[in-house]
C-alpha cells in the first residue's frame, strides 16, 4: 500500500521534474531565438535599448556591450555554457528573499555574447512543497496502513481465539458444537466449512459406533446371558436331559462366535487388510451355483427360486467372498420374503438382480440397512449377525461393484452391477 | 494312526489328545515351534496337527521348513484366524487342511482321518454300504433295502459324504464344503434344507430315523436300523 503509493508519488515528481526542465528549455530557446532575430534585424542601439527594456517576468536578459553590461542583471558569471545547454547560478536581490535561483545560457550575437535566464526558484519552491506533501501523504498512508493492519489481524486473531475455544468445546465431548461461518466467504470461512464437514462426519461415525457398541450387547448379551442361565442349570438337570441342554448351548455359543467372526472380517474387509484371491469369474456360472445352492431353501419356504441367465459377464473377483456376498441377498430375500412369494435370480451382462415379490423395505431404509448391526425388527428376533448387508457392501466395494436396493412394487429389487 | 499336535495353549491341548486317545490314537505334542518342528522333522507321523500362533516359531514358517525338507506328511493347520485370506495362506504355505477354533472334537476327527486315509493309498472303492443303504458310485445309483431312490447331484453327493463315514457326527461346515466348492460359514439352514429333503426320501420307504440331527454340532448316517 505504502509501497504503491511511494511510487505513484515518486513518479508524480520525476514528472513535475521532467516538465518544469522542459519548460524553461522551451522558454529559453524561444528568447534565444527571439534575440537572435533581433540582433539580426536591429541595429546596436536599438538592441541595447530591447535588452535594457526586456521584461525581467518573461526572461533575464544581459548583454556585454564592448566593456559595459547592459540588461536586468549587474552580472555575468563566466563559464554560462551556450544555449540550448544551461547551467544553475545564484543572484542576489534586494527584495525580501535575497537569493535566487536562475538558470540560463549564453546566445552569440552579432553585438557579443547575451545571457538570457529564468527565476526557477519559484518552481523549485512548488516541487519542494509538492516533496513535502508527498511525504506527509506517505506518512499518513503508512500510519493508516499500520492501523488498518492492526485492526485487520486483531480480527483474524480474535476469529482463531473464537476456533481455539470452540475446539476445547469439542474436546471436552460437545461434539455437537460448530464453527460460526461468516458471509464473507474467505479463507477463514473456508477452513471453518470444512472443519465443520470433518466434524459432521465424526459425529456420524460417532452415532454409528454407539449405535453398533448398543447392538453389540444386546446382540451377544443376550445369548450370553441365555449361556449363563443354561450353565447355572445345568447340574441341576437328569441325566437323560444333559446332552440335548448343552448342544443347545454350544448352539448360542456358535451364534455369538458368528456374530464375532463376522465383525471381524467385516472390518478387515472395510479396511482391506484382507487380500482378496482374485480370478477371472464367470458371473453366470455364480448365479448358476447360487441358484443351485438356494432352490431347495426357497422350496422349504413354500417360495419359488427362478433363474434367468443372459450373456455371461467376466469379473477379477474372489470366488469365495463375492459368493459369500450374493448367497447372503438371496437368503435374504427367502427368510424376508414370505410363504409364497416369488424370487428371482437375474443375470443380464454386468448386472445382478435380486427380486422378491414380499413386503420389501420402507424406502427410507435403503441406504440404513447396510450400517453394522441394524435390523429393521426392532425386536431383532430374526436370528442373524445384523451384519450380513454390511458384510455384503463391504465385499461388494472391494469389487468396484455397486449395490442398490429399490421397490420391486410390491416387494425388493437388489441390484448389483460391476464395472 | 500316529499323530503330532503342536498346539500351544494347555486346554486345547488336553481336549485334543484326549478326543484322539479314546479313538485309539497314538498322539504327541509339543507346545512351541522349534521342539514342533524338531519332532516333525525326527520322527515318522501320519499327521501334523499345527496351530498357526505359536511361540518362537510361527506355524506357518514350520509348515515352510517342514516342507523345505522334503517332508510331505499331511498337515492339518488349526487357528484362531477366521478369515478366508488366512485359510488360503495356510494353504498355500504347503497346509492340507484349515480349521478354525473354536471347533467340534467331531469335525477335526473328520478331518484328521480324512488326511491320514490318503497317506494310505486304498483300493478306489465302486460301491458304498451302510446297512440297507447302498450307493453305486459309478452307475450314482442308489438303492435301500432294496428300491431305488432317485437323488438330485447335491443330494447325491451329502449322502455320499455321509455314508464315507457313518455313525460320525458330521458338521453341517464339512457337509458345506463337501457339496459346494465354498468355504464360508452360511449361517443358514442350506445344508438342513438339502437334508430334510434326502430324509423325505428315506422316510417314504419306511427309513426316516436313518440320518439323525445331533444338536448343536451336526448329522449323523446311522448304521443300520
Amino acid at each position: 500500500m505504502t509501497l504503491i503509493i511511494g511510487t505513484l508519488l515518486f513518479g508524480m515528481y520525476r514528472q513535475l521534474i521532467n516538465e518544469q526542465e522542459l519548460q524553461t528549455n522551451q522558454h529559453l530557446a524561444a528568447e534565444k531565438l527571439r534575440y537572435q532575430q533581433m540582433a539580426l534585424t536591429l541595429d546596436r542601439r536599438s538592441f541595447a535599448t530591447q535588452i535594457r527594456t526586456a521584461d525581467p517576468k518573461t526572461a533575464l536578459v544581459v548583454w556585454r556591450s564592448s566593456l559595459d553590461l547592459v540588461g536586468a542583471l549587474s552580472l555575468m558569471p563566466d563559464d554560462m555554457p551556450l544555449l540550448p545547454e544551461t547551467r544553475d547560478f545564484p543572484i542576489l536581490t534586494s527584495g525580501p528573499d535575497k537569493l535566487h535561483i536562475l538558470t540560463g545560457g549564453l546566445v552569440i550575437t552579432r553585438y557579443g555574447p547575451v545571457l538570457i535566464a529564468t527565476r526557477t526558484d519559484q518552481l523549485a519552491t512548488l516541487i519542494e512543497r509538492f516533496v513535502n506533501a508527498a511525504i506527509t501523504a506517505l506518512m499518513l498512508t503508512i500510519v493508516l496502513t499500520l492501523a488498518l493492519g492492526y485492526l485487520f489481524s486483531k480480527a483474524i486473531l480474535r476469529r482463531l481465539v473464537q476456533y481455539n475455544r470452540l475446539s476445547r468445546r469439542i474436546e471436552r465431548g460437545e461434539y455437537s458444537t460448530r464453527l460460526p461461518v461468516s458471509w464473507r466467504q474467505d479463507e477463514f470461512d473456508m477452513l471453518a466449512g470444512n472443519f465443520n464437514q470433518v466434524l459432521d462426519t465424526l459425529e456420524a461415525n460417532l452415532h454409528a459406533v454407539r449405535g453398533a457398541t448398543d447392538n453389540i450387547a444386546h446382540d451377544l448379551r443376550t445369548p450370553l446371558s441365555h449361556l449363563r442361565i443354561g450353565l447355572e442349570q445345568l447340574p441341576q438337570r437328569p441325566a437323560e436331559e444333559l446332552d440335548e441342554a448343552s448342544a443347545i448351548l454350544i448352539e448360542e455359543l456358535d451364534h455369538c462366535l458368528a456374530t464375532f467372526d463376522a465383525m471381524l472380517s467385516l472390518t478387515r474387509i472395510e479396511e482391506g487388510q484382507q487380500d482378496l484371491e482374485l480370478q477371472p469369474l464367470s458371473l453366470r456360472d455364480l448365479c448358476q451355483d447360487l441358484f443351485e445352492m438356494a432352490e431347495a431353501m426357497a422350496e422349504s419356504n413354500g417360495q419359488t427360486l427362478s433363474l434367468s441367465l443372459d450373456q455371461d459377464y467376466s469379473v477379477m473377483g474372489d470366488k469365495y467372498l463375492l459368493f459369500q456376498a450374493l448367497f447372503n441377498l438371496v437368503d435374504n430375500a427367502i427368510k424376508y420374503s414370505g410363504e409364497g412369494a416369488k424370487i428371482e435370480i437375474i443375470q443380464q451382462d454386468n448386472e445382478i438382480l435380486i427380486r422378491d415379490n414380499g413386503p420389501g423395505i420402507p424406502d427410507d431404509a435403503t441406504e440404513k440397512v447396510f450400517d453394522r448391526l441394524v435390523r429393521l425388527d426392532p425386536s431383532r428376533h430374526n436370528k442373524g449377525t445384523g451384519l450380513g448387508l454390511s458384510l455384503v457392501k463391504a465385499i461388494l466395494q472391494r469389487h468396484n461393484a455397486r449395490i442398490e436396493l429399490s421397490d420391486n412394487q410390491p416387494g425388493l429389487q437388489v441390484s448389483i452391477r460391476f464395472s | 494312526m500316529k499323530i503330532l499336535l503342536v498346539e500351544d495353549d494347555a486346554t486345547t491341548t488336553e481336549y485334543v489328545v484326549k478326543g484322539f486317545a479314546e479313538q485309539g490314537h497314538n498322539i504327541e505334542t509339543a507346545s512351541d515351534g522349534h521342539q514342533g518342528l524338531l519332532l516333525a522333522t525326527s520322527m515318522q507321523y501320519d499327521l501334523v496337527i499345527l496351530d498357526r500362533m505359536l511361540p518362537q516359531l510361527d506355524g506357518l514358517k514350520l509348515l515352510a521348513a517342514l516342507r523345505a525338507t522334503g517332508n510331505q506328511t499331511p498337515v492339518l493347520i488349526l487357528s484362531a484366524l477366521s478369515h478366508v485370506d488366512e485359510r488360503v495362506k495356510g494353504l498355500r504355505a504347503g497346509g492340507d487342511d484349515y480349521m478354525t477354533k473354536p471347533f467340534a472334537f467331531s469335525e477335526l476327527l473328520v478331518r484328521a482321518e480324512k488326511l491320514m486315509q490318503r497317506g494310505n493309498s486304498a483300493p478306489a472303492q465302486t460301491e458304498l454300504k451302510v446297512g440297507d443303504l447302498v450307493m453305486e458310485l459309478l452307475t450314482r445309483k442308489v438303492t435301500l433295502a432294496g428300491s431305488e431312490i432317485m437323488l438330485q447331484p447335491k443330494e447325491f453327493q451329502l449322502l455320499k459324504y455321509l455314508m464315507e463315514h457313518p455313525n460320525q457326527v458330521i458338521s453341517r461346515t464339512l457337509l458345506f464344503e463337501a457339496v459346494w466348492d465354498y468355504h464360508f460359514d452360511p449361517r443358514t439352514n442350506v445344508i438342513d434344507v438339502h437334508i430334510a429333503k434326502l430324509r423325505r426320501k428315506f422316510e417314504e420307504l419306511g427309513f426316516g430315523e436313518l440320518i439323525e440331527t445331533v444338536r448343536g454340532a451336526g448329522y449323523r448316517l446311522r448304521q443300520g436300523h
